[in-house]
């Protein structure tokens, strides 16, 4: 794809080459191709009257002066380049020495970050409360203006619960939840 | 002559799977080894290792440890990409292998997590491995898969032609501790200099 916008570009750059060319043809006057044409002492320069090149040659040279040329690679990079570079060891992937197994679970955890496993633990109950709450509140925008206290099975709301919404779920209470 | 062809192409898989069949059994003689049998491009290499069988043991020869060879095909994803992780696990325990990959955020480490897993209960079913834990990955690499091709628009009418990349991930499993790659020291490596100098010769000289 690249060598198909490069191609149009050079011919672009060989068409504008080969009318500077025939303008310095034209100025020295060694180009002997006009055949009528008036007598005039000494060189001069023929105003073309074709607009089409002038227009042309306005574009090219305004395009070779904006962009001031195109990078490109000069030369093809050689596979033992490419490997010395692909295989440099910063681009390696670094070995982690922070992984330890989870107290709780067993399964392996990155230090000072939650267990995976532990946190998904957590989350299933969480929705299920959720699911909860949002039966007893029975539509959206409808949560009381109060604290709520998650009881499990064989739990009373202590002197503390008096005020506050109570959202019972009818299974023992896990290990990790305290009340 | 399509079917003789096809008949000739049969024949040359019977033989070839014959030969690799002899090979084995015949205690695997040498000159043979260089001989290039043809490859399709359907033939899968890697997995045809496990069915290797040595003859058994003599009391005086230390015990050879087991090897499982295990391979996943296309998987969506760049050769290059994989060989990253293929290089980072080269040579570790299995146990060590499988947590890199499991806190690893790349998409080639959680396949390739299950390829080791595969490859672990492999070992222990079919290739009379004791301790699942008792294996260290001796090789891994990735290669090139079959690529489907897509066009790719271009502004000016121009199209390239896009490569959707797939790899194969490929694992050798063997019994035993990993091997400690040795450690040079400083006085090793200058005691190694000064012998290359001292071996340096002149040619054609008497």
């Amino acid at each position: 794809m690249k060598r198909m916008i490069f191609s149009v570009l050079v011919h672009n750059l060989r068409c504008s080459l080969l009318r500077i060319e025939n303008r310095l043809l034209q100025i020295t006057g060694l180009d002997a191709q006009l055949a009528p044409s008036l007598a005039v002492n000494g060189p001069s320069l023929l105003p073309r009257i074709d607009q089409d090149s002038q227009h042309d040659e306005e574009q090219t040279t305004s395009l070779l002066d904006s962009i001031l040329w195109m990078a490109a690679p000069k030369k093809r990079r050689t596979i033992e380049v490419n490997r010395t570079r692909r295989r440099d060891e910063r681009k390696f992937e670094k070995v982690k020495y922070n992984i330890e197994p989870c107290p709780e679970c067993g399964h392996l955890k990155q230090n000072y970050i939650l267990c995976g496993f532990c946190y998904a633990k957590v989350c299933r109950e969480t929705a299920l409360i959720r699911q909860q709450i949002k039966e007893m509140e029975g539509g959206p925008l409808r949560a009381p203006t109060m604290e709520t206290v998650v009881l499990y099975e064989g739990e009373t709301p202590s002197e503390q619960d008096r005020e506050k919404r109570i959202v019972e779920r009818p299974r023992k209470r896990p290990a990790w939840f305290s009340h | 002559m399509a079917a003789a062809m096809r008949g000739v192409a049969f024949i040359r898989n019977i033989v070839g799977s014959l030969h690799l069949r002899l090979q084995i059994l015949g205690g695997a003689s040498q000159q043979l080894s260089c001989l290039h049998t043809s490859i399709s491009l359907d033939s899968k290499h890697w997995e045809k290792n496990n069915l290797k069988v040595y003859p058994p043991q003599l009391l005086d020869e230390p015990r050879r440890p087991a090897e499982v060879y295990h391979s996943r095909r296309q998987i969506k994803y760049s050769k290059d990409k994989m060989w990253y992780l293929a290089k980072m696990i080269r040579g570790m325990s299995i146990d060590e292998a499988i947590a890199q990959l499991e806190f690893n955020d790349k998409k080639g480490a959680k396949i390739m997590k299950e390829v080791l897993l595969e490859a672990q209960e492999m070992a222990v079913k079919n290739h009379n491995v004791e301790y699942k834990s008792n294996l260290y990955v001796a090789e891994s690499f990735s290669g090139k898969g079959k690529y489907l091709k897509r066009i790719r628009y271009h502004g000016r009418g121009m199209f390239g032609i896009m490569d959707k990349v797939y790899c194969h991930y490929f694992v050798k499993l063997v019994e035993g501790l990993p091997p400690k790659p040795e450690q040079m020291t400083s006085f090793d490596q200058a005691k190694d200099y000064v012998q290359s100098l001292k071996n340096r010769t002149i040619i054609h000289s008497l």
